[in-house]
């Protein structure tokens, strides 16, 4: 069973979001961007491709800048938000990438250099994004060390 | 007499006329003939085809016909009113990738929205969401509106920008639609017309493509674009939910054309940040009193307070968050484009909280 956080548990929900179609909804088209996700003392770079998620691999925090934007949350959040998509089989409103962004006094996503028109990323895919972490309510996960 | 026979008889009796092999001339006008461009890996996308000399993009394009990149002209031919010829006037190196995300980022009101997801509302919150969305439409008819009539100005030489705004323009559509389905499947029904100065202001607006660029996204399309996210994020239902989902994406692949669009005016022509510092300066104030307008303002608090009671506190609380979130990106993309806002007009700045205010208000 992978824990997250790793690159074991997100290549399990790359796999489910590359081969499960039903996951694919309405806003999400095709998606051209990297990602990249701060968890904890940990980096993971999340390439998108067209309609799957190309690749994924963990990185130095001082090469954040190959990835287009990055969402950093202390990891109590990013447990939440983890643990309420395998109970409700997809986010609830509550924690939605959207929801989150916008409780947040500075709102998710941040992009290297302030580059406004990569950080416009997560908001043209965001629906992409949201379907690939919901595709981990079906991955049986244990939760990681919490610092 | 059968059918073959009339057509011997028919061959037979203009057997005698003489008539000249064809020329075929045209058979050799190409400017550059066995090009052969192979797919990729994500198809064969308009981008991959600017190679040799149909990827050459001048700067600026004399040429006033229809004739498309890297056709051979035909002598003669008179000139249309395409008065957008420079490239700074509308191109974005992005173009060409965001039209091809725009077709296949395709959905369809009627039957990609789980309408029977719909489910009764309060009647104050019914009424808000209409009132909401109908305010939206006019601002999606407005963008429409201003594309269509600077598109048929865009010289055919940068076809990638023509066939991004094409794209764009039926989005604006498809927004129209499922908006106005909204309003009409739950029970409602369209509220008040809106003031509109924005919309009257992008749609007069007369200097240029990038001047309606100014005013449609970098002005108002923050303001348009926190809205969506709002509402998602208050969605009642799944067909909520998919209809701003679909607007957020649709609406920030056009912020992005938008900004790359200004970016690349700013960097190729000299002058240009000073004329965008401008036109922001006149348009802000226009911008300020279409947010403070009572009837969208307290529609919005409405549906994010949950109802009349609601949106008194937690609802306004939520639209003077939005407000600023709207403001600060706003900012924020001036900076990114080196545009100085050291100082917003006034009545746009007394929209920020008071100790991120830019210049002190006003006194007495």
């Amino acid at each position: 069973m992978p824990a997250f956080p790793s690159v074991e548990w997100f290549n399990a929900v790359r796999e489910r979001y590359n081969t499960d179609q039903t996951l694919h909804s309405g806003g999400g088209g095709p998606c051209e961007a990297t990602a990249a996700l701060c968890i904890g003392d940990s980096v993971y770079l999340l390439e998108f491709e067209g309609f799957e998620c190309a690749e994924i691999r963990e990185i130095a925090r001082d090469d954040i800048d190959q990835a287009d934007f990055f969402l950093d949350m202390p990891m109590p959040e990013w447990i939440d938000m983890i643990n309420n998509i395998q109970e409700n089989g997809a986010a609830d409103l509550d924690h939605t990438l959207s929801t989150i962004d916008l409780e947040l006094e500075d709102g998710l996503p941040r992009a290297p250099g302030d580059d406004q028109y990569r950080r416009d990323l997560f908001y043209r895919y965001n629906q992409n994004f949201q379907d690939f972490f919901d595709a981990s309510a079906g991955i049986a996960t244990t939760i990681g060390p919490v610092d | 007499m059968t059918q073959a026979s009339r057509v011997k008889k028919l061959t037979d009796s203009v057997a005698h006329i003489e008539i000249s092999p064809p020329r075929l001339q045209w058979m050799g006008h190409s400017r550059q003939w066995g090009t052969r461009v192979k797919k990729g890996e994500h198809g064969l996308r308009l981008g991959d085809l600017n190679v040799g000399i149909y990827g050459e993009i001048p700067q600026h394009w004399e040429d006033q016909s229809r004739r498309p990149r890297g056709a051979a002209d035909l002598p003669g031919m008179p000139p249309l009113p395409y008065h957008l010829r420079s490239k700074h006037q509308i191109w974005a190196d992005s173009a060409a990738d965001l039209y091809e995300e725009a077709i296949q980022h395709r959905w369809i009101p009627a039957t990609d929205i789980p309408w029977s997801e719909l489910s009764a509302l309060p009647d104050d919150v019914e009424r808000a969401m209409c009132q909401v969305l109908t305010e939206l439409m006019q601002a999606a008819n407005a963008e429409l509106e201003s594309i269509t009539y600077w598109q048929e100005q865009m010289s055919y030489g940068y076809h990638e920008v023509k066939q991004f705004l094409a794209v764009a323009a039926l989005t604006c559509a498809r927004h129209i639609d499922a908006f106005r389905k909204r309003c009409l499947a739950n029970g409602g029904g369209l509220g008040l017309e809106s003031r509109g100065r924005m919309n009257r202001a992008i749609l007069e607006s007369r200097g240029g493509w990038t001047e309606a660029v100014v005013y449609i996204y970098l002005l108002r399309g923050f303001y348009i674009q926190n809205q969506y996210r709002l509402l998602l994020a208050h969605a009642h239902n799944a067909a909520e939910r998919e209809i701003f989902a679909n607007c957020l994406a649709d609406h920030s692949r056009h912020m992005s054309y938008a900004l790359d669009h200004l970016k690349y005016a700013i960097t190729q022509q000299d002058g240009q940040a000073a004329v965008i510092q401008t036109l922001l300066s006149l348009g802000e104030s226009t911008l300020a009193r279409d947010i403070r307008e009572p009837v969208q303002r307290s529609a919005l608090a409405v549906v994010f307070g949950g109802g009349v009671e609601g949106g008194r506190q937690e609802g306004m609380a939520t639209w003077h968050t939005m407000v600023r979130q709207s403001i600060h990106d706003y900012l924020d993309a001036c900076e990114w484009l080196g545009i100085k806002r050291n100082m917003i007009q006034r009545r746009l700045n007394a929209l920020l909280p008071p100790d991120e205010q830019l210049v002190p208000p006003e006194r007495g």
